[in-house]
């Protein structure tokens, strides 16, 4: 019989941002026999509830997201039929006179946004002044490029991340500053030159890689590398900074005294621990992926979000621009409910309070953690407090 | 998985053949005559393909809404037109097989030419010239550029299937070399009835009668055209007849200059516009690629100084601007010594370019100086600069960073730099392009910068005409009002004679310049395009549209 780490260790670090326990504000916690009424309506109603109060929240998200928006470019200079136009145009009068009649901009500015709102509601997110495409299709035609770029990214980073940390995390002191160069360097490196160098050596000089374009996995190779590489300098430092602080716990004496080695303590029971504070980051990976993929879709001249979000931005294309901004709201929004999912599964001990304590009470040291957590849970580590600042400041 | 191919291999052998052959490039300016193939090597033989490096993505592809140049490079392959130019501005046959144009301009008959069919199977003839011009010149296809090209349009009549007659409201001798644009080409009437969504998107929605159909566009990566293989009207200039011998050109769009110049020189492109002049060297070096270099027609990279505002107003401290810069040295370290010098508002590429203004405004700090103390500037402050009661000489220069190509802002830091030397401060405010472009309609500003491609000295009317100031929309920057100026540019407008349009047009070169002082010409916009030796045939238009039909690969 081994124990599992829940049930055997201080826990030395929490999560700044623990998901709300369902039990605090719907129905109690059922019973472990289920005798106060039948557990799945109650699971049900709980679940309902919380998935209303999501669906909410991200529609006032939404809707901040877009006035916010709205407001922000309606507050810069210039008259927007001659920002479509350009600087240079030859565009009659009668041209312009009749574009500022079809894009609605004779209208008062509070039935511009209404106009806009009513739209919204039907799903519909207007048409490009630029690119005269509906905005919805043109954000749909390019999500795929972006989210290929943003996964590969994701993988190339947390690979890296966690090679680099896993190996060098307590070893000897010149490892460590080894790993930790590469890491900084990557940190501080612009993605645009990284993509640069990068496509001369790759793609220039040694003709591996396609120069850009999106098409087929060897275009993506060198854009996920940028993307992913800055990414993977900071996972792997706050990566190694919980691994250490994980390995210098008791529980890692125990394990290793059964007779595990020193790489099965760090993968299975070290990693895990470390993992808590990545999952932290994410909201700044998002805001990262996303705003690195501008730069990284412009150098390869691949498609995607980026590219459209750059274009719409310098030619002032204010449906494309509320359209990304509300992209980039539905995506913080399912990415912070996805995270608070993922707590659940990285942490034990927030399944168990989730669903009441009884399944696990017949684990005895679990029954004698109990109070040490709660605590845990109240004063979260300092680092944990880092973390979290970082991940909300971005 | 696709990997790049090494391209380089495959044609270092192709090169040592062409390379004797191919001696043309960096040094020809004169490379823009129709008809003549760059590399004129072996014999020309069909098939292959050709992959094009772009520098600017087109926001739409209907070209008879959007004003990009780009739009028409694309699709000038795409669309044929009534006539075709040469490069000394003669009119020859292309869908119109003769013409006759009325005395007094106002209206052109067309015989147009028999069995020219869309790639949709659909006959061209007269009714679809007409649909065409109709549709550009609707107040709801809200065009940009294509409009301007039909001026005083008023309607088309179809004579009978193959004869149409256009007519305008006043004298419009500028309609001849509008037509031979792409902007003016012709697409099917299925095109047309398409919603502008989908003709703005490109691709199949886009139907000529060229010699290339337009396959796909994918945003942000590239289009894709295919050989017509029932194409057999090709102008007369054309070096061949029948149909194109590439299969297919891809054009991508690499806008990251580093990228591009990697692409060709590593063989992944084998055509890259817009090398820029500090990557010349580079690419000559490469034994695989020529550079061909062409200077557009059209006007020039102006600085357009405005007689309605502040200092400017005085004839004679804007003569002193025109003086008291180098601009020969400027241009030339700038860009390397690719571009040239303009001396003109026009190119030199231009029918009826002035050429005697060559030195007419060399720089000449001393004289400036004189002139500035005549005006009336002759305190001086704590930094140097000039003063009139109390009143430091300053200019506005605004500039707006996202759309400024080719380091212009370098070169205006130049100018800066000589003007700061004879008491003059410039000051270059970065606006957002919203303030920029206002700024022409409140006229809150000194000088003001713009160059424009156009095969046609009728550009000087918008640029002088005061009819064209920029309150109402347009391009008159130096908002000069001169009687004179005005007379002439109407009466080029409405001649087609040559020699009459010679005189008219260098008069107007050279009051603007030399006796209005409201312009300062600083260099000849040039395209350096990269081309892979194996690549013969290519050439450029007039317009400064490039011609696939001739091009072939060896």
């Amino acid at each position: 019989m081994t124990a599992t780490p829940a049930s055997s260790t201080p826990w030395p670090a929490t999560t700044g941002r623990r998901p709300r326990r369902r039990g605090d504000d719907g129905p109690a916690a059922p019973h472990p026999d289920g005798s106060a009424g039948p557990v799945w309506a109650r699971v049900l109603r709980g679940v309902a509830a919380a998935v209303g109060r999501r669906v909410a929240a991200a529609a006032a998200v939404m809707l901040g997201a877009a006035t916010t928006a709205f407001i922000a470019l309606h507050l810069l200079p210039g008259d927007p039929v001659a920002i479509i136009l350009g600087p240079s145009t030859m565009a009659s009068p009668e041209v312009r006179a009749q574009i500022r009649l079809d894009l609605g901009l004779d209208r008062p500015l509070i039935m511009q946004y209404l106009h806009y709102l009513g739209q919204l509601l039907q799903g519909d997110l207007g048409e490009s002044y630029q690119l005269q495409q509906p905005v919805s299709r043109l954000i749909g035609d390019q999500l795929r490029p972006t989210v290929e770029l943003a996964l590969a990214a994701i993988v190339v980073a947390v690979v890296l991340a966690v090679a680099s940390a896993v190996a060098t995390a307590g070893r000897r002191p010149g490892l460590r500053a080894l790993a930790n160069l590469w890491e900084l360097v990557a940190v501080s490196t612009p993605s645009f030159w990284l993509g640069i160098l990068l496509l001369t050596a790759f793609s220039f000089r040694i003709e591996l890689f396609p120069v850009a374009g999106a098409d087929g996995f060897s275009a993506l190779v060198l854009p996920a590398l940028t993307l992913g590489l800055p990414v993977a300098g900071i996972l792997g430092q706050v990566l190694r900074e919980g691994l250490e602080t994980a390995l210098e716990q008791p529980f890692v004496t125990t394990a290793r005294a059964r007779g595990l080695s020193q790489t099965a303590v760090r993968l299975r029971h070290a990693l895990r621990h470390a993992t808590v504070p990545l999952v932290t980051l994410s909201g700044w990976l998002t805001g990262t992926l996303l705003g690195g993929a501008v730069l990284v879709e412009k150098v390869f001249a691949r498609p995607g979000i980026g590219a459209l979000t750059l274009q719409a931005v310098s030619s002032r294309d204010m449906p494309v621009v509320m359209g990304v901004v509300l992209l980039s709201a539905l995506v913080f929004v399912v990415i912070s409910t996805a995270v608070d999912l993922l707590y659940l599964a990285i942490d034990p001990r927030l399944r168990a309070e989730d669903k009441g304590r009884g399944p696990q009470h017949d684990q005895e040291p679990q029954h004698d953690q109990e109070p040490q957590r709660e605590q845990n849970h109240e004063e979260p580590a300092p680092d944990m407090k880092k973390a979290g600042v970082k991940g909300a400041g971005t | 998985m696709r990997l790049a191919k090494p391209v380089r291999l495959a044609f270092a052998a192709a090169t040592a053949a062409t390379l004797v052959l191919t001696s043309c490039g960096s040094d020809s300016g004169s490379d823009s005559d129709a008809g003549t193939s760059g590399a004129a090597s072996g014999k020309p033989k069909a098939g292959g393909s050709l992959t094009y490096a772009l520098d600017v993505e087109p926001t739409c592809f209907d070209l008879q809404v959007n004003q990009q140049g780009i739009t028409g490079d694309i699709e000038r392959g795409v669309v044929d037109s009534l006539v075709a130019v040469d490069a000394k501005g003669e009119f020859h046959p292309w869908l119109a097989t003769s013409w006759e144009v009325a005395a007094d301009l106002k209206t052109y008959t067309f015989k147009l030419r028999e069995g020219v069919t869309f790639t949709d199977g659909t006959p061209f003839d007269a009714a679809v010239v007409k649909a065409n011009f109709d549709r550009i010149v609707d107040k709801k296809t809200k065009s940009q550029y294509a409009a301007t090209l039909l001026g005083p349009y008023t309607g088309a009549d179809v004579i009978d299937a193959h004869t149409v007659k256009v007519n305008f409201a006043k004298p419009f001798a500028p309609f001849l070399q509008a037509t031979s644009t792409p902007n003016l080409g012709f697409y099917s009437t299925r095109s047309l009835s398409r919603r502008p969504d989908e003709l703005c998107a490109g691709g199949s929605a886009i139907v000529g009668t060229g010699p290339f159909v337009f396959s796909s566009y994918t945003k942000g990566q590239n289009v894709v055209l295919t050989k017509n293989p029932k194409y057999n009207w090709a102008p007369q200039q054309a070096a061949h007849t029948g149909a194109a011998y590439l299969d297919k050109v891809t054009f991508r769009f690499l806008t990251e200059d580093t990228v591009r110049v990697g692409a060709v020189t590593s063989g992944q492109a084998d055509v890259a516009t817009s090398i820029p002049p500090s990557d010349i060297k580079t690419v000559e070096a490469d034994k695989g690629l020529k550079i061909r270099k062409v200077e557009d027609p059209g006007g020039a990279y102006n600085v357009f100084l405005n007689t309605a505002h502040g200092p400017l107003a005085d004839q004679r401290v804007r003569r002193a601007i025109q003086l008291g810069a180098d601009v020969d040295q400027a241009v030339k370290t700038v860009y390397f010594g690719q571009y040239a010098r303009a001396w003109s508002p026009l190119t030199p590429a231009t029918p009826s370019y002035d050429k005697t203004l060559t030195n007419a405004i060399a720089f000449d700090p001393t004289a400036a100086g004189k002139l500035l103390d005549e005006a009336g500037w002759t305190g001086r402050d704590g930094q140097g600069y000039r003063t009139k009661d109390g009143k430091r000489l300053t200019l506005d220069w605004p500039w707006n960073p996202p759309h400024t190509r080719e380091q212009r802002e370098v070169v205006a830091q130049a100018i800066q730099a000589d003007l700061k030397k004879i008491g003059v401060e410039v000051t270059r405010p970065a606006l957002d392009i919203g303030a920029y472009v206002s700024l022409a309609l409140n006229g809150k500003y000194d000088l003001y910068d713009f160059s424009w491609t156009r095969f046609e000295p009728d550009l000087l009317r918008g640029f002088f005409n005061s009819a064209s100031l920029p309150a109402t929309g347009g391009q008159n920057a130096a908002n000069l009002r001169d009687p004179q100026v005005d007379t002439w540019t109407e009466a080029g407008a409405a001649t087609l004679d040559r020699a009459k349009r010679d005189d008219v047009y260098g008069k107007v070169q050279h009051k603007v310049v030399v006796d209005d002082a409201v312009v300062l010409p600083i260099y000849v916009p040039t395209k350096l395009v990269a081309v892979a030796t194996d690549v013969s045939g290519l050439t450029v238009d007039p317009n400064g549209k490039p011609l696939l039909f001739d091009a072939w690969r060896s």
